[in-house]
């Protein structure tokens, strides 16, 4: 939990800062914006407040007005950031050495959509919610779900997963290609509507996680999937979190294709019956299923998950089949932060992202919980754990210094002990400036790699720095 | 020939019957499966440590000489054609299953343990790894990673890149790097996408972590019969876009099958213009939800007969032609070439029927068998090297091929890699400012240029000098397409 190491980078200079903005004034009218307040609104995403402002925010409409302003920006050298709706948690879109904030907001069309080919091809900054929407009536979706309504591009950029990961992959799966405008403002496509190639480094995959810091990212191509015949979600409940957790690695050994399974331990399955009226579940360690398949596939899966955790003491399933009864729990399950929140007006939160190999997932979480205790702070457990994906809600008193440091060792703990247990400290929130030092951590040498891989692709480090890579 | 202070200090690294320099030791080396090209090294090293790969790395990059990393030595593309300045690295004798985790349904592997191996050692557990290209009984994993290999199994169950873990490898300079992690996902640039697919051009890879898949409880395959190839082409869409992803969606034309009866006997429909097989995996419900889904799917986009297997012995029998089609082919002709070509899969119908008119103007048969879920064609186009001008109109059918795949939005090389025969197309397929990009993660790993050279990227240079060829031979045949 440090903040971004010190660089030799520093903030553009006054004058080249003055000419660019007078520019992009001329060149794009209203949509170049210096007031304070945009400038404010694009300076941070969502988790802790680590707010750094850009000097200029640019909606730009086309590939070619993005490359021409990264043209522009190269030429002084002044940094750029590329922003979706600012929901990332890690303080990505934070302008830490100002510049110019490229808002994708308006590159907002659905491109193509190719029914045989099960494919799409979107501007960066379309929501997930909004592609879906265009999507209804032809019968295909695009699964993938962090929680919050993030656009496309933003997705992309951070590697997202989220609640169906499980079944589906994380963006790394689920983008085929990709339009980017690279650091000297040329517009590169890489990967295609071919569902393989070998042909040349795979950059689609380079670009997919790397945070804006390779290349801006403009158009995406994107995997659909036939809607499911069948969807249904039930709840089942545990005596302890261990019998919870064991139910998931054993469905996950015999391969079930369970589209979602979250796990809330005991705390955070109170918090959530009270911000979301769950009043019908006992405050107890809580599994979230959904199977989508055939009617008579998701009646199998769902009965061999339901023998596998009455095998381990969970209770009845309560069923979810009504669209709004689902609706109703999953997004229960997207407030969960919401609801840690609530849990202790005045206190503050933010979220671990602890990933293990699945067969340790037991271990990771019934130690951390444990420590949990001894902190004595309030920390919810809630996670993706058939990915072996889980976080902390760590709640602490921003007027008690004390408490921020116990709840930041409680973090940085659960970092190092999914580390040592083969796993990662962030499996789906991304480096973003919170995590560089768990970076070097988990990756030691490769860390020069990629520090040379940032250098080739953005040699002048314009693309948002201080991000993803030690300097 | 290697200058010999440089081979005595590769003598100083490893076991004397580790290093061949004699011509006769080193000829096996001078091909891979892509015979068209050979090449002899100035010498073949077989460590059987990491400690000796880093010792040698180190060696070749102070000495400035080119390594060219060699796994069972399959590649279709020439990835592992030696240099003869050079030396070859072989992997051979890496080959330990290092460990399995059933639990987490990894394992961990060395770079030449074969292909088939690791789901005969995972079956035990009742897993296996997914990725399966036709060579899998002698191709290597650190090869498959390298090229990024397919297979039957890729259109479900994703291609290498999607079912490797992490790598361990050792970088020219001789540090040993990892990639990926035990976990969904790593922090940082996915350098272990970056890898895979690398084509020996970034660093040597010495250990895999791969993932494991629960054997399915239950398949079935559908043969279905199509009269006109067009239609076939156009059920592969069909299926695909009711949504259904089966666990292999392969073509087979009448070239092809009419090869393969005489092979296997697998009561092929002859008449057939083309057979798709189409497999569902899964328990028996979900096998019997799909199989009815793929039936009428496949019923209404024309096929005039649907078999399906009743059980495991007749679904064998049904894919052996398939699998058993390069070799068939291989009987039927003296020589066959073999096109590695993907695109949308909703272009098929049009590829497939230019390519038929393309096999009467060249007058060279050409069967195709292919992975058509995935869009992945392989044309094999028949020819006699001893025939005087066979050869050349069929690198020329090929090259309309690939160009083709490129006009409709695909790529020159599904699953085969570019290696040396297909680098002349890197300059059709990619704009300068992405070959840029390539050669800039390359400089990053590799900064003098010694893994690999000549393979998988073209220099900028080499690149102006095809696209002069091109245009003075005046068979420039998209003019369309970027080319500088």
């Amino acid at each position: 939990m440090t903040f971004a190491a010190t660089t030799s980078r520093t903030r553009p200079q006054h004058d080249a800062l003055q000419a660019l903005t007078g520019r992009l004034r001329d060149d794009y009218g209203d949509r170049a914006v210096t007031a304070q307040a945009v400038r404010e609104q694009h300076s941070h995403g969502e988790g802790l407040a680590d707010a750094a402002l850009p000097d200029v925010v640019v909606f730009p409409h086309t590939n070619d007005e993005v490359a021409a302003i990264v043209r522009l920006c190269h030429a002084a050298r002044i940094p750029i950031i590329a922003f979706g709706v600012g929901t990332s948690l890690e303080g990505h879109v934070a302008a830490l050495y100002g510049g110019v904030c490229l808002d994708f907001s308006q590159m907002n069309r659905v491109l193509e959509v190719n029914d045989a080919d099960l494919d799409c091809r979107v501007q960066a900054g379309v929501t997930r919610e909004q592609l879906n929407t265009e999507l209804k009536g032809t019968g295909l979706f695009f699964p993938i779900d962090p929680g919050a309504n993030a656009t496309i591009g933003g997705m992309a950029s951070t590697r997202a997963s989220g609640t169906n990961a499980v079944r589906y992959g994380t963006m790394r799966e689920n983008v085929l290609g990709l339009t980017v405008v690279t650091a000297d403002g040329r517009i590169v496509k890489t990967g295609g509507r071919a569902r393989k190639s070998s042909a040349g480094y795979d950059l689609t995959r380079l670009l997919v996680g790397s945070e804006g810091t390779l290349g801006i990212i403009t158009e995406v191509q994107l995997r659909l999937y036939g809607l499911p015949e069948a969807i249904s979600a039930a709840v089942c409940q545990f005596p302890d979190l261990k019998s919870a957790v064991d139910t998931v690695i054993v469905a996950m050994q015999l391969g079930i294709p369970v589209a979602r399974i979250e796990l809330l331990d005991d705390v955070q399955m109170d918090a959530c019956i009270r911000y979301s009226q769950l009043t019908e579940f006992a405050p107890k360690p809580t599994l979230f299923f959904e199977f989508h398949g055939s009617e008579a596939g998701v009646r199998e899966q769902a009965e061999t998950i339901q023998s596998l955790a009455a095998d381990h003491g969970g209770s009845r399933f309560q069923w979810a089949t009504k669209p709004e009864d689902r609706s109703r729990l999953w997004k229960a399950r997207h407030n969960a932060y919401y609801a840690a929140l609530a849990l202790a007006p005045g206190k503050q939160g933010f979220a671990t992202d602890a990933c293990v190999p699945i067969s340790r997932l037991t271990d990771c979480v019934l130690e951390t919980q444990a420590d949990i205790v001894q902190t004595g702070l309030i920390a919810p457990i809630v996670g993706h754990v058939g990915d072996g994906n889980f976080h902390l809600v760590v709640l602490f008193d921003p007027a008690r210094p004390e408490e921020r440091a116990k709840a930041e060792a409680l973090a940085a703990r659960v970092a190092l002990r999914a580390i040592a247990m083969g796993g990662t400290c962030t499996g789906e929130h991304g480096v973003g400036m919170h995590k560089l030092d768990a970076l070097v951590a988990e990756h030691g040498e490769a860390v020069t790699l990629m520090q040379a891989v940032k250098r080739a692709l953005d040699p002048h480090d314009i693309l948002n720095p201080g991000k993803t890579v030690p300097p | 020939m290697l200058d010999p202070t440089f081979t005595s200090a590769l003598a100083r690294l490893v076991p004397p019957a580790a290093l061949l320099t004699a011509a006769e030791d080193t000829r096996p080396y001078e091909c891979d499966g892509l015979t068209l090209y050979r090449e002899q090294p100035g010498a073949v090293l077989l460590p059987d440590t990491e400690a000796q790969v880093v010792e040698i790395l180190r060696l070749c990059h102070a000495a400035r000489v080119p390594v060219v990393a060699r796994g069972a030595g399959t590649s279709l593309s020439g990835g592992a054609l030696p240099i003869a300045q050079g030396v070859v690295l072989s992997l051979a004798k890496f080959r330990r299953i290092l460990a399995i985790d059933p639990l987490a349904r990894t394992a961990i592997v060395q770079p030449g343990v074969r292909n088939l191996a690791i789901s005969e050692a995972a079956a035990a557990y009742g897993l296996f790894y997914a990725p399966d290209p036709s060579s899998q009984i002698a191709c290597s994993i650190g090869g498959n990673v390298a090229e990024n290999a397919g297979g039957v199994h890729c259109l479900k169950y994703g291609l290498t890149v999607h079912n490797v873990r992490k790598v361990r490898a050792v970088l020219i300079t001789g540090e040993i790097v990892e990639f990926g992690g035990g976990a969904l996902d790593a922090p940082g640039y996915d350098l272990l996408a970056l890898i895979t697919g690398s084509e020996g051009l970034l660093a040597v890879i010495t250990e895999i972590t791969v993932k494991l898949l629960p054997k399915p409880q239950l398949a079935q395959v559908a043969l279905a019969a199509f009269d006109e190839l067009e239609q076939a082409g156009a059920a592969v869409g069909a299926v695909i876009g009711a949504g259904i992803i089966p666990g292999g969606l392969e073509m087979m034309d009448r070239e092809a099958t009419r090869a393969v009866e005489q092979f296997v006997h697998a009561d092929y429909p002859l008449d057939a213009a083309a057979v798709l097989l189409v497999e569902a995996d899964g328990t028996p419900v979900e096998v019997a939800a799909e199989m009815a889904d793929i039936i009428a799917v496949l019923k209404a986009s024309g096929a005039t007969e649907v078999r399906v297997s009743e059980n495991e012995a007749q679904r064998l029998l049904y894919w052996s032609g398939r699998k058993a089609a390069f070799p068939a082919v291989g009987r039927i002709s003296p020589d066959y070439y073999c096109i590695d070509g993907t695109i949308p899969r909703a272009a098929l119908p049009r590829v497939l029927r230019q390519i038929e008119t393309w096999a009467q103007e060249f007058g060279l048969p050409c069967a195709n068998v292919f992975h058509a879920g995935d869009g992945n064609l392989h044309p094999l186009i028949l020819f006699d090297a001893n025939k005087p001008g066979d050869k050349q109109r069929t690198i020329a059918f090929g090259d309309r091929i690939l160009e083709l795949c490129i006009e409709v939005g695909g790529t020159i090389t599904g699953e085969h890699g570019v290696g040396v025969e297909k680098i002349a197309g890197m300059c059709a397929q990619f704009a300068p400012a992405e070959l840029e990009r390539f050669l800039g993660v390359k400089r990053a790993f590799d900064a003098e240029g010694l893994l690999n050279p000549g393979k998988a990227v073209p220099t900028l240079a080499r690149c102006a000098e095809f696209g002069r060829m091109h245009v003075h031979g005046g068979q420039l045949a998209h003019p369309e397409l970027p080319r500088f």
